[in-house]
Formats: structure tokens, C-alpha cells, sequence
């Protein structure tokens, strides 16, 4: 008798467990409940008389937005883009939207770039892809986009949004038949960074222009080896464990001997020209400088934060401000731009907004289009979402980082953007090779080879789509 | 035996109907979990099958590509390495382990065993996460340990090097897999037959004698087990690689079953993932039958 | 009599040096764990020293405030079927959830598991019905099989039945996993024919022959089961990694994964998160010891 009652016990157990687990697969972590919003939409877009273009470009969603039948959850899926990774900070900005907009409710799940990409293809599969993600053109675009994941976005790029967003952030929004993927909300130009205290200590600073914030190949060869013999083992690192971070690696490469990723149609990968080959020969053979397979974008960071480098590759102003808010840089950091023969770094920009996965529901598709003109559109709320970001806006928005010496500081890399190649076909699959290429020649193949194969894999995947 | 034949129909019915109602949640479960995924999947690796996308039939073309890819001949190699070095080593020195301490008082022997077991039930993300940090090129204590007694000139980039990743992988999972077959050991050894161990003792055979002759014999169905649960678990060893090195350095520590995922998430090419399931199942099918008819002719 | 004493030492003698061999492995095999947990306590400082401190100078509790500030979630969730009423605890520290959703997780895996395994195993070792031997090979044909390498098919399939994103689809993998039965099935082999044939004369049916007479000869079997499954769930890692995604459906090992992915270096959080993963399974495990090492013989002496 003992044994039925405690079988009977165990079913019910599970019975009752799984009632518990039914529901929750739907959402993310939930927002607090929105307040009332205090005002009716139009009313927060009042000081608009200096802009009445902008007014006008969100129009048009605003007006959908004051129908009830607008009543959506809606996820959203960011990437660590500035404070977007930071659950505070969005939470703060998502009850400044529910403020406008009580019915539409947003959960929200923070990424990360070491994984971030598996889970959202994962979810892709799982039938369960967010409805909004923040990202790059590189994803956005070349990478779902092209796969025919996400919704046109034609109708937020009204004339006048096409007016205002600078020419370069928006070739790189549309796909190659013209098709907008992402609305864009910040950019930035990636750059590299070097502890100025032990490059102080080396003598190494007379082979930099810090004004500039630029060197020539042969100074940094120069810098590097003095940073070296001044008993630093490990100068810098070209890390390749994964993709988190590589834009540092590509820049680098491509800058020192003024090589090119793709050509400029970006119809094709040029990582095998003879300047790109020369640029990893010499890296190669620099001392102090390693390939280390064991490390990414992120760990490089940390680790030049806490000393163990000293250099970044993966350098941008929001990596300065967010380690130093956190207290974890004891020392004074110099952004650079990458070394070139030139004079002319190129560099690695970086583009984000939003993107919609296409989920088959127009109500959802409405409420995140919403979401967007409002996060990036609107006159307050725009400032604040770059600001968010800790990185610049994609228009003219004024001088929205008056007095913030960090940005001030950084914003004289903006000039030195170079192309947005990251548009290219097969872009997912070519960035898998490229750290797999790294690591080839980390482990002693032959340069010429190992990009070789890197082109092959990369143009194949490119000629696919 | 002779009841059988004299089972009539209605006993026949009777005893069907009644084992498939007793075998049905089960059967649910693993129909629908198991043997319906096994056989989409090898459906599916006739397909070029991609995200978003149509599948278009390719015929066996998964299969020729999947020979020819160079990768993925590393990772069966490398998955062929990991499984060759840990299984043996792991009997070897788990019966190495449990001769030492199955006959030490109880206290001491239910400790070494339960300490052995402890990385176990660790679990294989924090083992993981831990061995990530102990390997670490630049703060990791193999290094410290290293350097500091002489036994390399400088630090070593376990991870992050193609001679040593392959390796550092395998000691992490030796470390995971030899606390159950050290519990099986101690206990097969306690009940090995006393009375014949001691009348070979009178006869004047020697420990060593005694443990092969005697001894060996008797614990073989155990390390039947051992072979086969520890070929099963070095099989799926995944978590350490996704974790530790993600295949790198240059596909040195790609398993099979990490390039599967790899190229379902990272290439989205689920057909030829798919084919390269398939063909591990065929490899560890055969595998176990041989070790399951091995077992039974014992 | 000389050769003998001789023999003796030189046995006791290996016998000593391998005792204290062993000892030093196992320092060697309990030093992660000891990792682990002293590492969740130093300060960042002390984590990226290149002198490791075996002892920490300083305990901080830093790596665990970081941990439970990071992200919040509610403590459970039951939605009512058909209501759409959804009961909601308070807010907590995603990792209490996540916690929470793995005992959750191990215990329905293993109740379930255990159901239908002594059930399965004991109609494949006592029921002489048709396909039996086609079934049971199946089972053995599939047990070997790694889980990975069905996954694609299995996410579609998770998606279709929209079980994604849900701990289910972790779930109904590991009770599908035929082991289970097998072992099961071992186990009811040593069930007496003659005492079912005396309860079916008393007039017991199916059912309560096996749950008065099977049951309890198999109790010890279900029980090394139990033990089995509640911990290969507990560390499974691979059906998590693909069927969960939101933040708060996570379980204990996947959420220190993503930790461990967002911040690769910062050991010390990443310790506090193993803790937090590996000590309740460690004292669950120190508790049922003997319970342990008794099912895991069990179970191989019977397959």
C-alpha cells in the first residue's frame, strides 16, 4: 500500500511539475509592469520645432501606434553594444518606451559574441528567433538577411531618414539588391590601444604620434621590440580562439602594408594579396608578439587591462569607459589607430541598429518597427540610445558627448573609418576561417597556404549565396 | 522450455498485450526521442539542408564530400585518439587504483574511492571552467608549477598549442571517467572467491600469480563494463572541447561530435552534419556489438 | 622460509609505495574542487597574480555579488493551461533560478525515468510477447548512441512540437535514453517465475502482479537508477546548450557556460558560479554515498 502512495505521489509530483514548466518557455527575463503612460504619444515629441524632419519620419508608425489592436510581447535580443548589454541601462530605456507605449510589452535577452551567433541560429531552428535584435549589417544583413530571416524595413527608411543618415552607414544597411535590413542607431571606428606607462617606462613613446594617434609600420616594429627587450614577454597578441574580436585581427593585417578583406565591390575576399601575406610574415616574426589560439576579442581586453598585455587590438572608446568605470585599468591608455606604411589608417568600422526577425505575425512585426522609430528616432530617446552605446550617432544629432573628454578624445578616429566590407557574401563563414587561418599560421603553416585556403573557403561560401 | 510450446494463442495475445502496455510510456519516450530522430537524421543526409531553405536532394553527395573533407578526417582521427589513449588508461589505472586500496581498512578505501569519484559528480562545465583556468597561458599554476621546478624553460600555451591541446583534453577526461570503474573495481575485487586465493597462496604462488591467475578471471566481466560504459562516455566527450578549445588550435582537438554541431551552428549545414551523425553511429554500432558479443561469450 | 619473508617485504613494500602514490593523485584529483571553491573567494588581484596563493590572503564575497547582481528572474513560473493566468514568484538572482530549474529538471528526468524504465525492463525481461527480441535490440543498438549526434533532427522536432526553449525538451531526451531499461530489465531477470505464477493463481492481474511481486524484488535496482539519472541530468550539458535559450530557463551548468563566455577571464565570478553549480551536487553525493557506490556496483554486476 506504502509503495502506490508514494507512486501515486511521485505522478503528481510530476503532474504538478509540469504544469509548472509548461508556460515558461515563451519569454525572456520580464520588465517590471509598465506605468500608465502619462501622456498621450504626439505629446512627447513637442520640442521638435528644431527638427520637423525627424517628427516626420516617425510619423507614420506613431500613428499605428495609438491603435489598441498595437498590444504586443515583443523580444528583444542584444549583442554587448556599449551598455545594450547591460540590463539596467535597458531596462531604463525600455520604461522610458512603455512610457509612450503601455501596451507594448519587451523582454529582453543579453548575448554574447563568444556564443551569441550559435544561440540565435539555434533559435532559428527552435522556431523561437527573437522578434528585434541589435546587431551589425554583418548579421543583420549579410548573414539573415541574405538567408531571407528578416523584414524589409523600407518603411522606417522614409526619404527624410535617408536624408539624414550618413551615405556609408546606409549602403551598409541594404543588401546588395537594395533591400533595407537594419535601421541604424551607432557606429564607431575600432581602433587599438597601448599602455602608455610601460610604453612611457620602454622609451617606446618616440615611435608614436600621440596627437594623431598614429605610427607608421616601421615605428611600430620599432615600439614593439623596445616594449619587448624593457622585459615586457608578452607585448600584444593576435588571438584567435574564436571570432569574438576580430575585427582587431583584420584591421591590423590589413593596415600594416595597406592590404584590403575584400575587393571594393565586396563581391570577393582578397586576404591572400601580397601585402596581407607580408603583414602576417612580419607579425609572425616579431618577438613579444604571439598567435594565441587560447584567447578571444574579450580575454585580450581583460588582459590588457590588468597588465598581462600591452597592447589592445581590440580597442574602442566604450572598452576604455567600461573598464574604467569598473575600476579595472590602474594605468593611462593611449588609443591608436592601427600602424600603416601609409600614414592613412583604415579603419575597422563598426555599425549597429536593429533588425526584425520575420516571426509571421504583423502585429509583433508593427510593434517592433514601433520600438525601433522610437529608440532611434525619437529626439530624446535617440540621444540616449547612442549614448547608451558609448558610441556615435549615424546622423547629426549635435554634440551629444559635449565635455566627456574620453569621446572627445576617440572621436578624432571617426576620419579614419574605412570601408564597411563586411557587407560580402558568406560573411558568417568566412569569419570561422579566418580565425582558423590564424591559427594555422600560429602553429607554424605556411603563411601563403594558410590564406590561400582561408580565400578558397571564404569566396566558396561568398559564390553559395 | 516445454511450456512454451504449449503456450496457446490466447496466452500469446495475452502476454503481447500486456508487455506493450507495460512497455508503452517507455516506448513513447524512446520512439519518439530516439529512433524517430535516428531516422530523420539519416534521411536528412541525403539533403543539402540549410537554414530557411528548401531541402534539395543530393543523393550521397554528403557522403563522398564527407570523405574528402580533410577536417572532418581530423576529427575522426582525433575522436579515434581521445578514445584509443583514454579507454585503456582509464582500466589500466583504475585496476591499478582499486588493487592498491580495495583490502585498506574501510574508512581509508571509502575515501580514496569517493575522492576519485568527486571530479564525477564536479561536472563537466565546472571541471571545465576550472581546468581552463589552471591551463591558462599567462596565470595558470601548471605554468607556475612548471617554470618554477624547471620542468619547462618558459610558459606553455597548453590550450593554445597544437602539440599540447589534444593532450590537455584527454588528461581532463582520464580525471572525469576513472571514479566509477575504481567503484566497480574495489567492490568485483571484495568478492573475488577468498577460498581460492588462499589455497593458491598455500601453493606457494606468488601476489603477482595470485592476481593474475585467480584474480583476473574473475573480475573480467566488470572490466567488460568498464570497456564499454568508458567507450560510450570518451565518445561523447563535448562539453570539454565547445568549452576549452572549440576544436582549435588549427582542428587539432576537432571531435566528431563537436564538428557536428560545428557545422549545424557555425555553417549552418545541417544535412552534412546530419551524414557525419550517421556515420558516427554506424562506427560506435559496431563498435558495441563486438564488445556486446564479447561479453556474452564470457 | 627465507624467500618468503622476502616476498613479503618486497609485497608490503609496493604495497606502501603505491599507497602513498595514490594519496598524492588523490590530492591531485580533489585540488580542482578545491580550486573551485577558493577561487570564487579571492579577490581579482589575487586570481590573476602569476604566484597563485594557495590560501587566499584576503576572503572576499566580491565574485558573488557579481554573480547574483547581474541578472534577475522570477523565482518560478506556473501557467495555468487555458487560463492564461500565469503565477509568477518574486524576483530573484538568475542563478537561485537557474538552481532551481535543475533540480527541477533532475528530479522530473528521474522520476520519469525510473517510471518507465522498471515498467519496460520488467515486461522485456518477463513478458514473452511478440517483437520482444526486435525491441530489445533496438535498445541496445541505441544506447551507445551519443545524443549529439541526433540533435539537428531533434531540435526541428522540439521545435515543431513547440517545446523549444523549454526544460521538456531536455527532459524527454534523457527519459527516451534507453539505458533505463536495459538496466531494468538485468535486474527483473532475478524476479522468481514461480512467485508470479502463485500471485496469478491468488488471482492478482497484470498490474498488481507487478507492482506487489516485481516492485519490491527490483526496488534496489530503481533506487542505483535514480541515482544515475539525477546525476547525468544534473550534468548534462550538451541538450541544454541546444534546447534553452532564455535567460531565465537556463540550468545551473549552461548559465555558467554563458558566464564563462562573456567574461573568459574573470575567474573568479566563473568560480563562484562553479560553486554554486558543483557543491549541492557534491553534498547530495557525500549523503547518498554508500547508496552510490551500492547502485553503481549494482548495476554493473546485474548488466
Amino acid at each position: 500500500m506504502k509503495k502506490r502512495k508514494f507512486m501515486a505521489l511521485a505522478l503528481s509530483c510530476v503532474m504538478v511539475c509540469s504544469l509548472a514548466a509548461c508556460g515558461s518557455k515563451d519569454t525572456g527575463t520580464s520588465q517590471p509592469a509598465p506605468e500608465p503612460a502619462p501622456a498621450p504619444a504626439p505629446a512627447e515629441k513637442t520640442d521638435d520645432g528644431a527638427e520637423s524632419d525627424s517628427s516626420a519620419d516617425s510619423q507614420t508608425p506613431t500613428d499605428t501606434a495609438a491603435d489598441a489592436s498595437q498590444a504586443a510581447d515583443i523580444t528583444l535580443w542584444t549583442y554587448p553594444v556599449g551598455n545594450w548589454g547591460d540590463s539596467e541601462t535597458v531596462n531604463s530605456m525600455i520604461s522610458n518606451f512603455n512610457a509612450v507605449y503601455p501596451d507594448i510589452h519587451v523582454t529582453v535577452e543579453y548575448l554574447d559574441y563568444t556564443n551569441g551567433d550559435d544561440q540565435i541560429n539555434t533559435a532559428i531552428e527552435g522556431k523561437q528567433a527573437p522578434d528585434l535584435v541589435l546587431e551589425g549589417p554583418e548579421r543583420l544583413v549579410a548573414n539573415w538577411g541574405a538567408k531571407g530571416l528578416m523584414v524589409d524595413l523600407g518603411d522606417l527608411w522614409t526619404d527624410e531618414a535617408k536624408s539624414l543618415i550618413y551615405d556609408s552607414v546606409q549602403s551598409a544597411c541594404k543588401s546588395n539588391d537594395g533591400v533595407f535590413y537594419e535601421y541604424p542607431l551607432c557606429m564607431t571606428a575600432h581602433t587599438m590601444a597601448v599602455n602608455r606607462d610601460i610604453f612611457e617606462a620602454a622609451g617606446a613613446l618616440q615611435y608614436l604620434d600621440e596627437t594623431t594617434g598614429t605610427w607608421t609600420t616601421e615605428n611600430f616594429q620599432k615600439a614593439v621590440q623596445a616594449v619587448y627587450d624593457y622585459g615586457q614577454q608578452n607585448v600584444g597578441a593576435v588571438y584567435c580562439s574564436g571570432q569574438g574580436g576580430d575585427q582587431g585581427t583584420r584591421a591590423l593585417i590589413n593596415n600594416l602594408y595597406g592590404g584590403t578583406f575584400t575587393n571594393a565591390e565586396h563581391t570577393e575576399y582578397t586576404a591572400n594579396s601580397e601585402e596581407n601575406i607580408k603583414a602576417l610574415e612580419l607579425l609572425k616574426s616579431m618577438d613579444g608578439i604571439n598567435f594565441d589560439a587560447s584567447i578571444a576579442g574579450g580575454d585580450e581586453v581583460n588582459m590588457f587591462c590588468n597588465g598581462t598585455f600591452a597592447m589592445a587590438f581590440c580597442w574602442n572608446a566604450t572598452q576604455e569607459k567600461n573598464n574604467a568605470d569598473q575600476g579595472n585599468i590602474n594605468f593611462d591608455v593611449l588609443p591608436m589607430a592601427f600602424p600603416t606604411e601609409s600614414g592613412e589608417p583604415q579603419l575597422c568600422g563598426g555599425i549597429w541598429g536593429f533588425g526584425i526577425f520575420d516571426n509571421g505575425d504583423p502585429a509583433k512585426i508593427a510593434a517592433a518597427k514601433t520600438f525601433i522609430d522610437f529608440m532611434a528616432n525619437d529626439e530624446k530617446q535617440a540621444v540616449e540610445s547612442v549614448k547608451a552605446s558609448n558610441f556615435w550617432p549615424v546622423k547629426d544629432l549635435g554634440n551629444i558627448y559635449d565635455g566627456d573628454a574620453l569621446m572627445s578624445e576617440y572621436a578624432k578616429f571617426i576620419p579614419y573609418m574605412g570601408d564597411y566590407y563586411q557587407v560580402v557574401g558568406g560573411w558568417a563563414e568566412a569569419r570561422t576561417a579566418w580565425w582558423n587561418m590564424l591559427q594555422q599560421v600560429g602553429s607554424g603553416t605556411d603563411v601563403k597556404t594558410a590564406v590561400e585556403e582561408f580565400v578558397t573557403t571564404a569566396n566558396a561560401a561568398a559564390s553559395a549565396q | 522450455m516445454s511450456k512454451n510450446n504449449s503456450m496457446s494463442k490466447a496466452l500469446v495475445r495475452r502476454e503481447t498485450i500486456a508487455g506493450y502496455a507495460f512497455m508503452l510510456p517507455s516506448l513513447i519516450f524512446f520512439l519518439g526521442f530516439v529512433i524517430y530522430p535516428m531516422v530523420q537524421c539519416v534521411f536528412t543526409s541525403f539533403f543539402d539542408a540549410t537554414m530557411n531553405r528548401e531541402d534539395i536532394f543530393v543523393g550521397f553527395a554528403n557522403y563522398i564530400e564527407l570523405f574528402q573533407d580533410k577536417v572532418f578526417l581530423g576529427a575522426l582521427k582525433n575522436t579515434v585518439i581521445i578514445v584509443v589513449v583514454s579507454v585503456p588508461v582509464t582500466c589500466i589505472f583504475s585496476l591499478w587504483v582499486s588493487s592498491v586500496i580495495y583490502d585498506l581498512a574501510g574508512p581509508a578505501c571509502s575515501a580514496f574511492r569517493c575522492i576519485f569519484y568527486l571530479p564525477v559528480v564536479t561536472g563537466s562545465v565546472a571541471v571545465a571552467v576550472v581546468w581552463k583556468w589552471m591551463f591558462n597561458n599567462y596565470y595558470g599554476i601548471f605554468n607556475y608549477i612548471g617554470t618554477n621546478t624547471g620542468l619547462i624553460e618558459k610558459n606553455i600555451n597548453w590550450l593554445g598549442d597544437e602539440r599540447f591541446a589534444l593532450g590537455c583534453i584527454i588528461l581532463i577526461l582520464l580525471t572525469t571517467s576513472v571514479g566509477q570503474p575504481i567503484v566497480l573495481y574495489v567492490s568485483a575485487l571484495n568478492n573475488v572467491d577468498q577460498s581460492l586465493v588462499e589455497a593458491a597462496e598455500v601453493d606457494g604462488a606468488t601476489k603477482f600469480q595470485c592476481f593474475w591467475k585467480i584474480k583476473w578471471p574473475q573480475i573480467m566481466p566488470t572490466t567488460l563494463y568498464i570497456l564499454v560504459i568508458t567507450t560510450i562516455n570518451s565518445f561523447q566527450c563535448f562539453a570539454l572541447i565547445q568549452l576549452l578549445t572549440s576544436g582549435g588550435p588549427n582542428h587539432s582537438t576537432d571531435t566528431i561530435m563537436y564538428y557536428i554541431y560545428y557545422n549545424a551552428f557555425k555553417l549552418y549545414r545541417y544535412g552534412y552534419g546530419n551524414a557525419m551523425g550517421v556515420v558516427l553511429a554506424i562506427i560506435i554500432a559496431v563498435l558495441s556489438a563486438v564488445q556486446f558479443k564479447m561479453a556474452e561469450s564470457k | 622460509m627465507y624467500m618468503k619473508q622476502n616476498q613479503f617485504n618486497r609485497a608490503a613494500c609496493y604495497k606502501m609505495i603505491s599507497v602513498i602514490i595514490i594519496a598524492i593523485l588523490a590530492f591531485a584529483f580533489a585540488f580542482p574542487l578545491y580550486w573551485i571553491i577558493i577561487g570564487s573567494f579571492k579577490t581579482s588581484a589575487a586570481i590573476n597574480a602569476t604566484t597563485p596563493q594557495w590560501w587566499p590572503q584576503e576572503w572576499v564575497l566580491d565574485n558573488y555579488r557579481k554573480l547574483f547582481s547581474r541578472q534577475v528572474a522570477e523565482l518560478w513560473e506556473i501557467n495555468i493551461p487555458f487560463t492564461g493566468i500565469s503565477l509568477k514568484g518574486p524576483e530573484v538572482p538568475a542563478a537561485i533560478r537557474w538552481l532551481l530549474n535543475t533540480v527541477f529538471m533532475s528530479v522530473a528526468a528521474m522520476l520519469l525515468t525510473c517510471a518507465t524504465s522498471a515498467m519496460a525492463g520488467y515486461a522485456l525481461a518477463k513478458k514473452r510477447f511478440i517483437g520482444r527480441t526486435l525491441v530489445f535490440s533496438l535498445i541496445v543498438c541505441a544506447m551507445a548512441l551519443p545524443k549529439q549526434v541526433i540533435l539537428i533532427p531533434l531540435l526541428r522536432e522540439m521545435a515543431s512540437l513547440e517545446l523549444y526553449n523549454t526544460i521538456w525538451a531536455v527532459i524527454f531526451p534523457i527519459v527516451g535514453w534507453p539505458f533505463g531499461v536495459f538496466l531494468m530489465k538485468q535486474f527483473s531477470e532475478g524476479i522468481p517465475g514461480e512467485m508470479m505464477e502463485a500471485a496469478k493463481i491468488d488471482g492478482a492481474n497484470e498490474w498488481k502482479t507487478f507492482y506487489t511481486i516485481a516492485l519490491p524484488l527490483i526496488k534496489p535496482g530503481i533506487g542505483a537508477l535514480a541515482i544515475f539519472t539525477f546525476i547525468n541530468s544534473w550534468n548534462d550539458y550538451f541538450m541544454q546548450l541546444i534546447m534553452l535559450t532564455s535567460t531565465k530557463n537556463l540550468t545551473i551548468s549552461l548559465g555558467i557556460a554563458k558566464l564563462q563566455a562573456e567574461n573568459a577571464t574573470d575567474f573568479g565570478l566563473i568560480m563562484a558560479g562553479a560553486s554554486l553549480a558543483a557543491i549541492p551536487i557534491i553534498v547530495i553525493f557525500l549523503i547518498f554515498q554508500k547508496y552510490f557506490t551500492k547502485g553503481i556496483t549494482m548495476g554493473a554486476v546485474k548488466g
